[in-house]
């Protein structure tokens, strides 16, 4: 038999299906056209400018890994004069981030950058694993994509760095937009797609430049690359919906590889159907509060899942009870229009007006304001931001032990 | 048998009498219904035990309500924009507010079959108390297995004589003209059915079916086929519905809340975010018209070439005219509820009884899980999450329903109002196989983002000679979701 050649290059040998759209390729048009998709994206989207100080939020992770190895390449290929930075969290938890922090020092080295590394017990006054000891492991991502969203942003501020990239990809965003139409939060599904969070008026921009990239390109580029990279994942793993859109995404890749991409397009189509929303992808302009929806870093399972993962428990439970609570206070409403309709099918509601119909269901998108918090000065929608909201949560008990 | 005796209205006690003494049995341990208090509850609904008769109101009210608002719809559509329907109407006499005319598409699944219940469950009421009929209603077929389908639908004629039933089958989609045939590649699917009426219908039929058979063993995966078939049907259902002289007021479609977040779903993952307001809300859809065919008489001219469609005025008026109001009655109530009301509801046998023995619309066991269609994925998905929380399924559709119906090609400024305005369609162009409006600024972007060229070319490496010459045809005429569909 003999062996099919390059897609691209017509000379090698393709031993690579690409899982995107299972072109075959040889390993190094593979590695070109990876890092030339990612060009694309930084070009198309305008993310940096020449003599940009960026951070790169590096876990140690696949994903990081591999998009420092690709911003350096092309920061050196393209000249985009970027002056790139490791930013690392250490959310204290032993036996994963040990580990992976020893994979990021090495990455600093190899790839000449250098590397800040902010831990929880300094800013928070906990580690991860003193609010599982103190909480228990469910509910626990809440705190940890809460605590790193802000700790990544405040490294980079001691750092004076105005600009975080992560290495979020498409399977994440993905993941993310079918998780926000199961939990019905169309003010994320907004906000989740863009390849840029945070606005001219928030101290630090957050991008990711691997959106467009198939989690299994970036494995298969690490391992073709060689790349120097910490594969476990968290030990305390991710739940409900985050989890449940996971598995369908990995069975919708497998039916069909284009799915991550089209989940992707069908969810930047609809920010711009979204009620109150901006119709441009980019995320420069009118879109509030700090990244909420993007909280992940790397390998995007610890969902800063925001608002209802509060309530610790199993998320979909605590929203189905909810929701089923709310049902319960509009079953009036349901008897009303039945009497009208079953009594007098002449209804006297002549003026005419087509009704309109989509909202009939309808409470209107919630929308947020952007505001400082007031105890630590991050940026929030709510008075008091979430972090603070939950160390006092945290620091209660912790009084309580001691007592 | 015919007609049932009793007015079987939404406030009906009747209880199959085998229900009622499997009740007694276990009363000893049910508690009493937690609505009426004075039957047993033997089933959970929402959390609550009710007794069968509080839970066939529950769900009788649920699509009464949607009907009420699909009433009131049609009464105010009727006499603004849509004035059109009663212009086609001549041979129905003069126009009767109270003669409205609905079109039921029917799978013989137990949504579909929930909802032929409900509706002759109304209209039985509303006669009995002396009233007009408040609709009539055409019922139809998506055929399956020809045989099965033809005996079942006789039973339900006998079983609802006051609607008109027809079966339609899956080849009389050629030729229609709300596909734009030439636009895909297929230019010779868009003349076959003028021949079917003539003498040789037999041949021409059955070359027309293995016709369509070719197109759908050439498709590239279970997914694209599954979702052809949809919109095949789609069309066909439509059709039917617009079809003069007997114009409908709207097409009802059974779909459940269940089906409606697995429509959400799956057409996201098929790349169709963008039209899910059309898909999934209710209200007026515009129907294009491709054909150049002189027989319709409001078909625009036969030069049909991209540039020339976009600023074809004469066809966006067709479109409008050809506007169909799209409602989902059962859009409350979730797929199992259906099920059970199936079984409960109906005389003198509960209408599961008449319904074919294995459901027509879920495939069977399925061998390899490559196999399975998007479709499906997401019908597995929602009967486990139905199952455990409910509310969550039908939040999904619900929350769908909040997106905007934007038109193709606005950019920021094209944020239109809500749906059913038909005075909008002006301004859509609608896509050649799905009929949703096409979402140019979309396209553009994702072109501007993901280097369009580089993957397509990566792409096209893997496909064989025909689809290639498909891609290049139908560019810019078929949606993404529909480009998808056809092309990987």
């Amino acid at each position: 038999m003999a062996p099919a050649l390059c897609a691209i290059c017509k000379t090698e040998r393709a031993n690579i299906k690409r899982p995107k759209n299972h072109a075959r390729v040889c390993k190094g048009c593979f590695l070109t056209l990876f890092e030339e998709e990612v060009h694309h994206t930084i070009v198309s989207s305008k993310l940096f400018y020449p003599g940009e100080r960026v951070a790169i939020g590096a876990s140690g992770g696949k994903d990081s890994t591999v998009l420092a190895s690709v911003l350096k390449t092309l920061n050196e290929r393209y000249n985009y004069g970027l002056d790139l930075v490791l930013l690392s969290i250490d959310e204290g938890i032993k036996g994963y981030r040990d580990d992976s922090l020893e994979t990021v020092k090495r990455n600093a080295v190899q790839y000449d950058m250098p590397l800040k590394i902010v831990g929880y017990d300094e800013l928070y006054g906990w580690t991860m694993d003193q609010v599982v000891q103190t909480i228990g492991k469910k509910g626990n991502c809440t705190y940890c994509g809460v605590f790193r969203r802000q700790a990544l942003d405040r490294g980079a501020k001691m750092l004076d760095i105005k600009h975080v990239v992560t290495g979020h990809n498409a399977d994440d965003v993905a993941e993310t937009i079918l998780m926000n139409l199961l939990r019905g939060d169309m003010g994320r599904l907004a906000r989740s797609t863009n390849i840029v969070t945070g606005d001219a008026s928030s101290d630090v921009k957050r991008s990711k430049p691997l959106k467009y990239a198939y989690e299994k390109e970036i494995v298969m580029y690490a391992y073709h690359k060689k790349l120097d990279y910490f594969s476990t994942e968290c030990i305390y793993s991710p739940e409900a919906f985050r989890g449940t859109a996971r598995g369908l995404i990995k069975q919708l890749e497998r039916i069909r590889p284009s799915a991550i991409l089209d989940i992707l397009r069908s969810g930047e189509d609809m920010a711009r159907l979204v009620p109150g929303e901006s119709a441009s992808s980019c995320g420069c302009k009118g879109k509030s509060k700090t990244p909420a929806a993007t909280a992940t870093e790397d390998d995007g399972g610890i969902g800063g899942c925001g608002s209802s993962g509060a309530a610790g428990g199993n998320e979909m439970a605590v929203m189905e009870k909810q929701l089923r609570e709310n049902e319960a206070a509009e079953g009036l409403e349901v008897d009303v229009s039945k009497l009208s309709l079953a009594g007098t099918p002449a209804e006297s509601e002549t003026d005419g007006a087509v009704p309109l119909k989509m909202n009939k269901n309808s409470k209107p998108v919630t929308r947020q304001t952007l505001g400082n918090c007031k105890r630590c000065g991050y940026m929030s929608s709510q008075e008091i931001c979430q972090a603070c909201t939950l160390l006092e949560g945290l620091n209660k008990n912790r009084a309580q032990i001691q007592i | 048998m015919a007609s049932s005796t009793s007015p079987p209205h939404p406030a009906s006690e009747a209880i199959p009498p085998t229900n009622t003494t499997t009740t007694i049995a276990t009363t000893t341990t049910t508690k009493p219904c937690a609505k009426c208090r004075s039957q047993p509850g033997t089933l959970d609904s929402r959390g609550q035990l009710v007794c069968p008769s509080c839970f066939q109101k529950f769900i009788s009210q649920k699509c009464i309500k949607q009907i009420g608002l699909l009433n009131k719809d049609v009464r105010s559509s009727s006499s603004q924009s849509l004035s059109a329907y009663h212009s086609t109407q001549k041979n129905s006499g003069p126009p009767q507010s109270s003669s409205r005319r609905y079109f039921l598409g029917l799978s013989l699944g137990p949504s579909s079959a929930a909802l032929l219940e409900l509706l002759n469950e109304n209209v039985e009421y509303q006669v009995s108390r002396k009233k007009n009929p408040p609709f009539e209603l055409s019922v139809v077929h998506r055929e399956r297995e020809r045989e099965k389908v033809e005996e079942c639908v006789k039973r339900l004629a006998g079983r609802y004589p006051r609607f008109e039933f027809r079966v339609v089958y899956l080849e009389e989609v050629v030729g229609l003209g709300s596909v734009d045939w030439e636009g895909l590649g297929l230019g010779d699917f868009a003349t076959a059915s003028s021949s079917t009426t003539e003498n040789d219908a037999t041949t021409t039929t059955s070359t027309t079916a293995s016709k369509l058979r070719r197109l759908f063993d050439n498709l590239p995966s279970t997914t694209s086929r599954t979702d052809l078939l949809r919109l095949f049907t789609r069309h066909l259902l439509i059709a039917e519905a617009c079809k003069p002289p007997n114009k409908c007021h709207a097409l009802l479609l059974g779909s459940s809340t269940t089906a409606l977040a697995e429509l959400t779903l799956s057409e996201t993952a098929k790349g169709r975010g963008f039209s899910l307001p059309w898909q999934i809300n209710d209200g007026v859809l515009g129907v294009p018209s491709f054909s150049s065919s002189p027989t319709s008489s409001s078909a625009r001219p036969a030069n049909s070439s991209p540039t020339s469609s976009h600023t074809n005025k004469p066809k966006a008026k067709t479109s409008e005219d050809q506007g169909i109001l799209i409602y989902h009655p059962l859009r409350d109530a979730l797929r199992k509820e259906l099920v059970t009301f199936t079984k409960l509801a109906g005389e003198p046998t509960p209408i599961a009884e008449l319904l074919p023995e294995t459901d027509l619309t879920t495939t069977a066991a399925v061998v390899s899980h490559k196999d399975l269609s998007i479709e499906e994925v997401m019908v597995r998905y929602f009967a486990d999450v139905e199952e455990n929380y409910p509310s969550i399924v039908a939040n999904v559709a619900r929350t769908t329903g909040k997106l905007m119906r934007l038109f193709g090609g606005g950019g920021a400024d094209g944020v239109e109002g809500v749906g059913g305005d038909a005075s909008e369609d002006d301004e859509e162009r609608l896509c050649g196989l799905c009929s949703m409006p096409l979402d140019e600024f979309g396209d553009e972007r994702w072109k501007g983002e993901l280097g369009e060229d580089s993957y397509r070319d990566a792409a096209v490496t893997v496909e064989d000679e025909g689809e290639k010459k498909m891609t290049k045809t139908t560019k810019q005429r078929i949606c993404y979701g529909c480009e998808r569909s056809i092309r990987v």
